[in-house]
């Protein structure tokens, strides 16, 4: 750690050789994890040695049915996580530039956010059936807040001064917003998708698992359903690959955009 | 025409003035309100999305009928459960990774590979674990809030004003004694922002689980309403949800400024 | 006295100026019943204490605020928002952090349509002349306070201002780097000949630049005192800071501060 902190997660970014140093601790858990399980010193159904739950990670991924789910849950994570983009950050840069549309999009947002969405699952599905339509639309609820939120806050806090050059180099108001507005609240977009990214996934899983189905929630509850903890592990084992490998490539990418930051 | 004009600020003064600037404020809602009137009696069925002025019926209704509360104190004991031991937990960890290289080496890793995992997922685990009921919710609920709390400690205990503590070292406090007196205290507002985070976060958290893995609470009694087609018992449910939900995060909020006075 | 009025460098006259913020009981007057005149290709210093309205005054000659009574010509034309006759240097720089030195400078020449070959011809010039060829291609995070506030300049210069408006541009740079920019602006004024208002609260810098320096100061802020300030600038700066008319003038704008400050 010891890096300087903006982002959630930055304080787990560490460049690759660091990271090295910092790894024995989980191979300290694995190998212990093996030990305990292989002698017997714990219900299987509890904790499945890492061995076997390691060939059930193998045999899922070459049977092709570990892609198949999760392509299924990450098709709908982000089409409902585009979704948001769309409407929040459109929102969001009209609540920060427009005092009427702050004023009437504020207390809605205040009022939304601290509502858990994810109570609202059965009436998504009373509305929209079992599909991915009810899960990408509850997902795009979700994630739409911390994206309006962020974008509002990039989008007001520019610095006047700049919005003055512009203007005093000869930009109309609509050319300000495009080449002045838009990229000083970029930063603050990106931090809002930041966030949104992992709402993404932790809603489709709940759904997944109550409405069955395919995906990867589905699968992991299956597991538990038919009595294969193996199936629970290796399930759980791929979606925090997936979630490292997502949470980094959007780092990456904001690196890219953002070079000048 | 020209930018940063002036504003030209009227404000009607007085008692009457602040009433009526709230309501100006809130008014969106009302808005909101109407519309959904509007949509649910004219539109849509009203099994589909019973009206709002219905709504607020049925929810005074249940909780005068005392049922929901049984469910409610459910929830929120396991909120306050959960969330108690990751605060002490995360605390601990947090202040303890930011004071010794060793212990933050150790965790740092795991840390990463838990962050990485959205919380739900680990709900079937946690079923194997300790099955259906409150232990898993606890359980699901501790390791959620667990990352927000640990994040903000060891972020305020690491960037201590040095020159805090080092006046605390002239004054003549020893080591452990300055942990206690300039450490803790400074760090007390990250502490209390990885809360405000972690707040809302076991909300959503506990649904999960409730919906998924118990016989009581919340997040079982709306799911059950759901599939029994009893829909107007369930928007309700939901209702009351989400005023406990908004009222704790912003009693929270509020709580902030007077804990942390000083600040 | 020039009959011809340049077209390079624009004339301003200022009548009976006032500006209020936030009208109503607590409004605040920031100026009050203010005239001035600046002829063209002049030298002029604004020269107050801190909150004395010098910041507000020339956002107002520039157009971005509107004064709540009074009028502001520039050549005879009524000021009606702000635009590239009155250029503006800001004393925090206002880079665009996501567009490189050269993107800066261009920034103006593509709102005119220039075509991009001669943008960048253009953009060279002014980027030579303020001694940052070179840097063209950098972010502003990678520059230095005196290498970004060179920029601003040559971004403002670029576009050809009638008149340029300068906001404590040194403000945030120590003395040294401060007294050669001091030098480099003069040598640039006398290359382009423009109109300059340059506002500043340290007592020497305005006796250094200026022809004439005007002092502002009370509350509202109103012109205190104007000073024709007659030194050859062309010699050094030792030469200079000696020369009786320069004490001269720093003693009499001192004077004049302190009388409006005690009383």
């Amino acid at each position: 750690m010891g890096m300087s902190v903006n982002l959630p997660g930055d304080e787990f970014s560490m460049p690759g050789l660091a990271y090295l140093k910092s790894v024995y601790s989980v191979v300290l858990l694995v190998v212990v994890w093996e030990v305990v399980a292989q002698l017997g010193l714990v219900y299987y159904a509890f904790l499945p040695p890492f061995s076997d739950v390691l060939v059930r990670l193998v045999s899922l991924s070459l049977s092709g049915e570990l892609v198949f789910h999760a392509f299924v849950t990450l098709r709908r994570a982000f089409a409902g996580l585009l979704l948001a983009i769309a409407v929040g950050t459109l929102v969001g840069l009209l609540m920060g530039r427009s005092r009427s549309a702050r004023w009437f999009f504020e207390p809605l947002v205040n009022f939304g956010y601290p509502i858990p969405k994810i109570s609202l699952i059965p009436v998504f599905i009373l509305w929209f059936g079992i599909g991915d339509l009810a899960k990408v639309l509850l997902v795009a609820t979700d994630c739409v807040f911390p994206i309006v939120v962020n974008t509002y806050r990039g989008a007001e806090s520019v610095d006047e001064k700049l919005v003055w050059s512009a203007e005093m180099m000869g930009s109309s108001r609509r050319r300000r917003f495009r080449r002045v507005i838009l990229p000083a609240a970029l930063p603050d977009v990106l931090t809002g998708i930041q966030i949104a990214l992992p709402i993404s996934l932790i809603v489709t899983f709940v759904f997944e698992m109550i409405s069955g189905g395919v995906g990867l929630g589905s699968l992991e509850i299956q597991g538990v359903r038919e009595f294969e903890p193996t199936i629970v592990f290796a399930t759980l084992i791929a979606i925090m690959v997936i979630g490292l490998v997502l949470d980094r490539a959007l780092r990456v990418l904001r690196g890219r955009l953002l070079g000048w930051e | 025409m020209a930018a940063g004009d002036a504003i030209r600020s009227t404000r009607p003064g007085g008692r009457l003035g602040r009433v009526t600037a709230a309501l100006v404020q809130w008014l969106p809602l009302g808005i909101v309100a109407v519309l959904w009137e509007a949509l649910s009696r004219f539109l849509v069925g009203g099994d589909l999305l019973p009206p709002v002025s219905q709504v607020v019926v049925n929810a005074t209704d249940l909780l005068l009928q005392g049922e929901v509360l049984g469910h409610l104190s459910v929830s929120l004991f396991r909120v306050a459960i959960g969330l108690s031991a990751s605060i002490v937990g995360g605390v601990l960890l947090g202040i303890g990774m930011a004071q010794f290289r060793a212990v933050e080496d150790f965790f740092d890793v795991l840390l990463t590979m838990t962050y990485a995992v959205p919380k739900t997922a680990l709900v079937p685990l946690a079923i194997l674990w300790l099955g259906v009921g409150t232990g898993t919710a606890v359980l699901v609920i501790f390791l959620g809030t667990l990352v927000p709390i640990v994040v903000n400690t060891y972020n305020g205990a690491s960037s201590v004003d040095e020159k805090l503590r080092w006046s605390a070292e002239m004054l003549g406090t020893s080591d452990r004694r300055r942990l206690r007196k300039v450490v803790l205290p400074a760090t007390y507002p990250a502490i209390f922002t990885g809360v405000q985070q972690a707040i809302p976060f076991s909300f959503i958290v506990l649904i999960s689980a409730e919906m998924v893995a118990s016989r009581r609470g919340m997040g079982n009694l709306i799911l059950s309403y759901g599939q029994l087609g009893n829909y107007d018992q369930m928007f309700a449910v939901i209702f009351l949800f989400s005023l406990v939900a908004f009222a704790t995060v912003g009693v929270f909020n509020r709580l902030r400024s007077s804990v942390l006075a000083w600040e | 006295m020039d009959v011809e009025t340049s077209l390079d460098a624009g004339t301003v006259d200022v009548d009976d100026l006032t500006m209020t913020f936030d009208s109503g009981d607590d409004g605040t007057t920031a100026i009050e019943d203010l005239s001035l005149d600046v002829e063209s290709g002049e030298f002029v210093s604004i020269v107050g204490a801190s909150g004395c309205g010098k910041s507000t005054l020339l956002y107002l000659i520039a157009g971005f605020l509107t004064p709540t009574e009074g009028t502001i010509r520039v050549d005879g034309d009524p000021v009606l928002g702000s635009g590239p006759d009155r250029g503006v240097v800001f004393q925090e720089y206002a880079l665009f952090p996501w567009r490189t030195v050269l993107e800066n400078v261009t920034y103006g020449l593509e709102e005119q349509g220039v075509p991009k070959d001669e943008r960048r011809e253009q953009a060279m010039r002014y980027i030579r002349m303020m001694g940052l060829e070179g840097a063209e291609d950098l972010y502003p995070k990678e520059l230095s306070g005196g290498m970004k506030q060179r920029v601003a300049l040559a971004r403002t210069l670029v576009i050809d201002p009638k008149i340029l408006l300068m906001d404590e541009p040194f403000g945030a740079l120590d003395q040294p780097l401060r007294e050669s920019l001091q030098d480099h602006l003069l040598d640039i004024w006398r290359e382009v000949e423009k109109t300059v208002i340059f506002v500043t609260h340290q007592v020497e810098e305005a006796a250094y630049l200026s022809e004439r320096v005007i002092v502002l100061g009370g509350s509202p802020g109103t012109v205190l005192d104007e000073i024709e300030v007659d030194i050859d600038r062309t010699k050094d700066r030792s030469d200079v800071v000696t020369a009786d008319a320069y004490n001269e003038t720093r003693r009499r704008i001192r004077d004049t501060m302190h009388a409006e400050a005690d009383y």
